[in-house]
């Protein structure tokens, strides 16, 4: 399933649970994992200097620096890099996002995994002037899937038998139910399908009568099983849902529900958000409060 | 030790050389060399009868030390108005010793000389403005970083940057090959969302010949995908050269006379070679300098202008808004109070300021816009100008030269900086990461590609 998984760490406490589930799979899957970590951010015109992403100080970056921030890397890592798993580390000086997509296109991984986030906008130097934090942008551009583990809750991972899979009926839905489909049948687990019915955006202008929305509910479902239900016969288990809510909201409860392990969503790439907005994308919300790892999909 | 293993007068030319240079990390012990670096005096003065010409010798001799410079210089008002900090003095009792001593001057002399050349001046060209005589300080500045460069008696980054441009042709390690290669993979990221984008490579007779800053490539290449989508979406016929891009010149900074000519060469050469109607750099302002003010000189052509009609991005970009090629949907313009940082290079030394005011008028609501004050080409450099940015051993210097224009930032209100120059575009990032004053800072493409009205054809299929 996963022969080649990039993951992109800051190595610190924040990224924890995201290393917990990259080696887990890499494991699992018996995987080459690719340690991914920008240790600093470019600074100071056309200098040597940049900012280190853990110490948060001004440092001139030659080889021996490089060398010690591997080693550290390596140190950090020290008790999953045993037991004969297959692993690379490197480390590198950019902007993160740009940095990760650049390691992408050079390794060409099956997987992007990503560490948590560095902080709030004030403190982490990765974020300076970025339109978009680092998930937004590789997750716009990555031609891989990407996997996010935002929360500790969400990290653990024992294997898969149950995905949740949130579609809008998008093109780029179909791209990550084939990839939802991939896994489920590679790995034989339970796959739901499921729409949330967005009721803020239909009932503009007022309020929608139950009625309508267990009509709209009973148009989605057959939506679904016209677009997807041939497939998923191929499987051992399966289910559909419509249920009507705020999409984020709705998408995470259900997986909760459902004991999912895993949630596949597409991204929309034409939706990337300016610096000031916050993660407004329905699979961002996702990734910030799913219980459970989160792979987007945008191709 | 008349030379040392890492300060000496060889310019560096390999990629090896330019390896061992950067392996002094922060230029240590480049630096103890340079304390017993020799003065070959002979050379210094033979160079000085070759090059020091009427121009800058008037200059030096009419000035007439009546001090209307001082209060122009912003690291004279920004040192507490010290009298060392007056232009005229800094070069009077730089470069005018080296002269009146017809080139005998010593090691400490030089070390000194240095350290005024590039952290007392940033090359702005204010003073200029201000003096009743038209003496032009920073043309005189940038004449004694070359004597120094000849030396040795330069910043370890700018030895190095230099280095760059003569074994790349590019200021920072980015081959022919990583360019193109750069290119293509941002159009591949993003002709999914702009179908047609293209960046055509060495087309001939284009009406565009776009030529970039290293730094985006190396960095920051989502400025080329952007460059790419507003050519697109203007419906231009341009291209990129696969040698002969990088627009910048750090051997500029450096005062490399040869590393200069060798480099704006180099891009001439792609526009001989392309024959397109016109070139235009990205949105650089020491580049443009580089490349469309000096350059000509530098590469000894008689007109004192490139092979073909070259104009600065804020210049292209003016014409496209007014000419309708690209559209703003009015109600996606800033509507927060934003001001515009002035480059020197382009606006004081070359009076593009309404090409930025114009292009302001169609991005802005009306109402928003805040001049800093002063403004235009009475504008304070950045801070950072003429390499200030990069050199370790002068930071110091160079975070407290940044007050002026937090100051100015601070007035207006404002906290959204423009800053179409990647020079000042850093010095203003480098200023909210030392001050910590909340604002952001932009080129123009990312702001305008935002607010862009993109006609239907040119949307994605959904």
């Amino acid at each position: 399933m996963f022969k080649k998984i990039l993951f992109a760490t800051s190595a610190t406490e924040v990224s924890d649970h995201a290393a917990r589930v990259a080696f887990n799979i890499a494991r699992s899957y018996n995987a080459h994992l690719n340690i991914f970590h920008v240790l600093g951010v470019p600074s100071r015109g056309f200098s040597q200097v940049v900012v280190d992403v853990k110490t948060k100080e001004r440092v001139d970056v030659d080889d021996d620096y490089m060398d010690w921030v591997k080693e550290e890397v390596t140190t950090y890592y020290s008790k999953y890099l045993d037991n004969g798993l297959e692993s690379s580390i490197t480390v590198t000086v950019g902007l993160p996002a740009r940095e990760i997509l650049r390691q992408a296109k050079d390794t060409k991984p099956d997987l992007i995994l990503l560490g948590g986030s560095t902080g709030d906008e004030k403190d982490s130097v990765y974020k300076k002037n970025s339109a978009g934090s680092t998930l937004q942008k590789v997750a716009r551009s990555a031609k891989c899937p990407v996997l996010v583990v935002n929360r500790p809750a969400a990290s653990f991972w024992g294997g898969l038998s149950n995905i949740t899979f949130g579609t809008d009926f998008s093109k780029t839905s179909d791209k990550a139910f084939d990839f939802a489909f991939k896994i489920a049948k590679a790995l034989d687990c339970e796959l739901n399908v499921f729409h949330a019915l967005d009721i803020f955006s239909l009932s503009i202008g007022g309020i929608l009568p139950q009625d309508d929305i267990e009509q709209k509910i009973r148009e989605k479902l057959r939506t679904i099983r016209s677009r997807y239900e041939t497939r998923l016969k191929e499987l051992k288990n399966y289910s559909m849902e419509v249920l009507e809510g705020i999409p984020y909201i709705e998408i995470v409860k259900y997986a909760r529900d459902n004991h999912s392990d895993l949630i596949v969503m597409a991204h929309h790439s034409r939706k990337i958000k300016s610096e000031d907005a916050n993660l407004g994308d329905n699979v961002e919300q996702v990734i910030v409060r799913a219980g459970c790892p989160v792979i987007s999909v945008n191709r | 030790m008349p030379e040392g293993k890492y300060c000496n007068k060889t310019p560096v030319e390999t990629p090896e050389e330019v390896n061992f240079l950067l392996s002094d990390t922060s230029g240590n012990t480049y630096y103890e060399e340079m304390e017993s670096l020799d003065i070959d005096s002979d050379l210094l003065w033979k160079t000085i009868q070759n090059t020091f010409k009427s121009r800058l010798k008037t200059w030096l001799e009419i000035c007439a030390h009546c001090g209307m410079c001082a209060e122009s210089c912003f690291l004279y008002q920004v040192n507490n108005r010290d009298p060392k900090q007056v232009p005229a003095y800094k070069i009077q009792s730089t470069l005018g010793e080296i002269i009146n001593r017809k080139g005998k001057v010593d090691n400490k002399f030089m070390r000194h000389a240095m350290e005024v050349a590039w952290a007392q001046c940033t090359c702005c060209n204010r003073c200029g403005t201000y003096c009743p005589h038209g003496i032009d300080t920073g043309i005189m500045f940038g004449y004694l970083r070359g004597l120094l460069y000849q030396q040795g008696f330069v910043p370890w980054e700018m030895k190095i940057g230099a280095g760059m441009h003569r074994t790349y042709r590019a200021q920072m390690d980015v081959t022919n090959e990583d360019f193109v290669e750069t290119f293509e993979w941002m159009i591949e990221e993003n002709e999914d969302e702009y179908p047609g984008l293209t960046a055509p490579v060495d087309k001939e007779g284009a009406d565009i010949l776009y030529t970039v800053n290293a730094r985006e490539v190396k960095h920051y290449p989502e400025d080329l995908a952007e460059a790419a989508i507003l050519f697109h979406i203007a419906g231009e016929n341009w291209t990129i050269p696969s040698a002969g891009w990088e627009q910048t010149s750090l051997a500029m900074f450096a005062g490399d006379w040869a590393a200069c000519k060798m480099q704006v060469e180099s891009v001439y050469a792609a526009m001989e070679r392309l024959k397109p109607k016109r070139m235009i750099g990205t949105e650089c302002g020491h580049a443009h300098r580089a490349t469309v003010i000096e350059g000509p000189y530098w590469a000894g052509r008689k007109d004192g202008l490139p092979p073909v009609e070259s104009i600065h991005y804020v210049e292209w970009l003016a014409e496209a808004l007014r000419t309708g090629k690209l559209k703003i949907d009015p109600s996606k313009r800033i509507k927060e109070l934003v001001t515009i940082q002035d480059s020197c290079n382009y606006i004081r030394n070359q009076g593009l300021k309404d090409a930025t005011r114009e292009i302001i008028s169609y991005i802005v609501e009306p109402g928003y816009f805040v001049e800093m004050s002063p403004n235009k080409e009475h504008n304070y450099c950045c801070g950072g100008g003429g390499g200030f940015n990069g050199i370790g051993i002068f930071r110091k210097q160079r975070n407290k030269a940044l007050i002026t224009k937090r100051d100015q930032i601070l007035k207006t209100g404002a906290k959204l900086v423009l800053a179409p120059c990647h020079n000042c575009w850093d010095a203003i990032r480098d200023l909210e990461e030392e001050y910590n004053i909340g604002i952001r800072w932009s080129f123009l493409k990312p702001v305008i590609i935002k607010m862009l009205d993109i006609p239907d054809h040119l949307k994605p299929e959904e």
